[in-house]
């Protein structure tokens, strides 16, 4: 009684009360509003009955009837990353992009499946990139392809088809040729070689990106001591903020690296 | 008849009183018993009355200017305190003194201000000014009264007191306006003519109402409904509208909340001198909304121990950052203020008597109620504050889908999500189309998700803020 009421407001209110008057309020506590406190104009009757029976509509919300559930996901087995590494695909998306292909070939690897969280948003990010895309899809499980039926949008859509190779390997990054044999360098030397050179301003801003991509991709066991050497680049030296910079994507790498093995 | 120390018939203080509620108030606390410190002399009485705060409310009274001064948060001038003070004083309850220190120095202010404005003399004072002091003839005793005040240190008060009632009026007349004309008035697709309302509103003093008008201009042709969604708000601003100005005849829980809804502000100082609540409060949602120009943080908090909801609130204009402090999925050993209303959801976060901790980490379980109670929940908020635009609830429910739109549902019933909540796919995600806890906002519109509590984290699903709006590292 109290909808098909509303529903008449809401026609006169379309209309306008110039134009049609409101309706008579059905039996109960909306007649009894109208007739304690009668309005002089149709306009003022209305809004005393909208407020009313807005309030009645709104403080009478009532269950719809249950919903049949949708089908699970088929179960996946492997454990799900630890809580901590949401925060960090977070931050490296945010900050350090390049290391998102190796965050996710680590979860692989390792023999986990992404957090369910994580699930939407990087299916979502690199649904225009066939391999990235189903690499997220292996990393996902089952539940990437439920959520693909629920959401389509997060299906890839590139007409190419995912290279087989490229899905376990890590994109190569450009380096510079004398750059290239710290890649499998001790990895006291590649500390010593970067905070030397940034120290004596042998690397500066202009050597930022190879520098970053020598990092994305420098053994992992060297990440430590690189880590601790940057961080102790003299404050004074010009290139302070560069070894900052670079700290922090060394610290990054290693943390993301570490939280993603199993216990 | 006033005494040789001036002193008044109780017939004057009841006079004083700005509602017949106001005596009932000030009646039980007219008692030696609820004060201390109290005294008198030529010029003020002053005392310090117990009540609901942790500390006592310091009292003064001026009863040869008639002025008050009391800390309590009250917005009834003059507040049942005074009232009572001067009660007691009439019954020969208040014995001579020397005032202490924060009598004296609201004394000695208002003496130099005196002395201030009478030595300027500039302008002259209003010589048919009414007198604050009731007349004993009016109390039905002739008899000599207390000297009238010279000016009213209220006016600023009464003025903007004034400014609301007006521009209360003029939104009731501007809604009646809109429904004598129709929805269908194409007036009402411009944003100018929401704007210009609610240009008048902030210059009434009344800007809780005009953000709430300004959030309506984006709802004219958003949806097919569209019609239903802003009748309904009409007639919550109608309803504030009226209540607005009848506050004086409301109880004191529904008049606060309808203060804070028109958008009276309460001072932090007077919310931190109320009587703290301590729990272990559990960080269940976040959601951020753009409002006008301003970014508000909403932080749900639930007491661990009493289960009861409170909501801290933040505000970024552009560039600024919001509150970051209460990270959703944490939990926090600390005392929480509630501001005034009916519901006293908002609260101010006091001391905090540890650092937040994961709420897995010390094993705080969530607990979530049927979609039943969860109904039953916001109907009581909603009687409670018939405007409310949304309440927590927590329910241990499934997403499912039906009638092409989503729902959360359990064994027992189900209620909508909003159109296109942003952190649908999320929560899909995280239940995997299981029941799971969630807290979401009830809204006239449907559930916003918030979060989805696992078993091992919270996730966090509520509406961002939009990182560009705010400062860097927001």
């Amino acid at each position: 009684m109290i909808e098909q009421y509303w529903r008449e407001m809401v026609t006169v209110a379309l209309l306008g009360t110039d134009r049609r008057e409101p309706p008579v309020p059905p039996a109960g506590g909306l007649a009894d509003l109208a007739a304690d406190d009668p309005q002089p104009t149709p306009s003022q009757r209305l809004l005393q009955q909208v407020a009313a029976c807005t309030v009645v509509r709104r403080a009478g919300v009532v269950a719809g009837p249950p919903i049949a559930t949708v089908a699970p996901p088929a179960p996946d087995p492997r454990p799900v990353t630890p809580p901590s590494a949401t925060v960090t695909w977070r931050r490296l998306v945010a900050d350090w992009p390049l290391l998102e292909d190796e965050w996710v070939l680590t979860v692989l690897r390792n023999g986990r499946r992404l957090a369910p969280d994580v699930v939407p948003p990087l299916l979502g990010r690199h649904r225009t990139d066939a391999t990235r895309h189903a690499r997220a899809l292996m990393a996902a499980g089952p539940l990437g392809d439920w959520m693909i039926d629920w959401s389509p949008r997060l299906a890839c859509t590139s007409k190419q088809q995912p290279v087989a190779e490229l899905m376990a390997e890590l994109p190569e990054l450009p380096i510079v040729p004398e750059l290239v044999p710290l890649l499998a360098a001790p990895p006291a030397q590649v500390a010593r070689t970067l905070a030397q050179g940034l120290e004596q301003l042998v690397f500066g801003s202009a050597h930022r990106a190879v520098l970053v991509n020598l990092l994305a991709r420098v053994q992992p066991s060297a990440l430590p001591a690189i880590g601790q050497a940057l961080d102790r680049v003299n404050p004074s030296s010009p290139s302070i903020g560069l070894a900052f910079a670079l700290a922090d994507l060394t610290h990054l790498r290693h943390h993301m690296l570490t939280e993603l093995e199993l216990a | 008849m006033t005494d040789s120390m001036g002193r008044w018939q109780v017939e004057q203080v009841l006079a004083l009183a700005p509602k017949p509620s106001s005596v009932a108030a000030a009646q039980p606390l007219a008692v030696p018993g609820r004060w201390s410190g109290t005294g008198c002399d030529a010029v003020a009485l002053w005392g310090r009355c117990v009540g609901s705060s942790a500390e006592p409310y310091e009292c003064v009274v001026d009863h040869v200017g008639v002025a008050f001064r009391c800390s309590c948060p009250s917005r009834v001038f003059p507040c049942k305190h005074s009232l009572a003070l001067l009660l007691l004083w009439a019954r020969g309850q208040v014995a001579a003194g020397e005032p202490p220190g924060f009598a004296a120095a609201w004394v000695a202010k208002r003496a130099a201000a005196e002395a201030g404005s009478s030595t300027a003399a500039v302008v002259p004072e209003v010589a048919d000014a009414p007198s604050a002091v009731p007349s004993a003839d009016a109390a039905g005793e002739p008899g000599p009264l207390p000297t009238p005040p010279a000016r009213d240190p209220n006016a600023g008060r009464d003025d903007r007191v004034a400014r609301m009632a007006a521009g209360l009026a003029e939104l009731d007349r501007w809604l009646d306006d809109r429904v004598r004309t129709g929805l269908a008035d194409p007036a009402l697709a411009r944003y100018a003519t929401w704007d210009g309302l609610a240009a008048r509103l902030i210059d009434a003093q009344v800007g809780g109402l005009a953000n709430r008008v300004r959030r309506l201009a984006g709802v004219v042709g958003a949806h097919p409904q569209w019609h239903e969604q802003v009748l309904s708000e009409l007639g919550a601003l109608h309803l504030l509208a009226v209540s607005g100005r009848q506050m004086g005849s409301l109880p004191p829980g529904l008049a606060d909340s309808v203060a804070a809804a028109i958008g009276w502000q309460v001072r932090q100082a007077d919310v931190l001198a109320g009587v703290p609540l301590t729990d272990h409060w559990q960080v269940m949602g976040r959601s951020d909304v753009r409002e006008d120009r301003i970014e508000v943080r909403r932080v749900w908090l639930r007491g661990a121990t009493t289960g009861e909801w409170a909501m801290m609130l933040s505000f970024a204009a552009y560039g600024q950052s919001l509150d970051t402090s209460m990270v959703v999925g944490t939990q926090v050993h600390a005392d929480v203020f509630r501001y005034p209303g009916a519901l006293g959801l908002r609260v101010l976060v006091g001391r905090q008597h540890s650092a937040p901790v994961p709420a897995a980490v010390v094993g705080s379980t969530v607990v979530g109620s049927t979609i039943v109670a969860a109904c039953e929940q916001v109907g009581a908020a909603v009687a409670a504050e018939p405007w409310l635009e949304r309440y927590p609830i927590c329910v241990v429910a499934a997403p499912a889908r039906t009638g092409g739109r989503w729902v959360l549902t359990d064994e027992g019933g189900s209620l909508p999500l909003v159109e296109g909540a942003t952190g649908m796919g999320a929560l899909l995600a995280c239940s995997e189309g299981r029941a799971v806890p969630v807290t979401a906002e009830w809204t006239p519109r449907g559930l916003v998700p918030l979060t989805a509590h696992l078993a091992d984290r919270a996730v966090d699903l509520g509406p961002t803020a939009d990182p560009s709006f705010l400062a860097a590292g927001a």
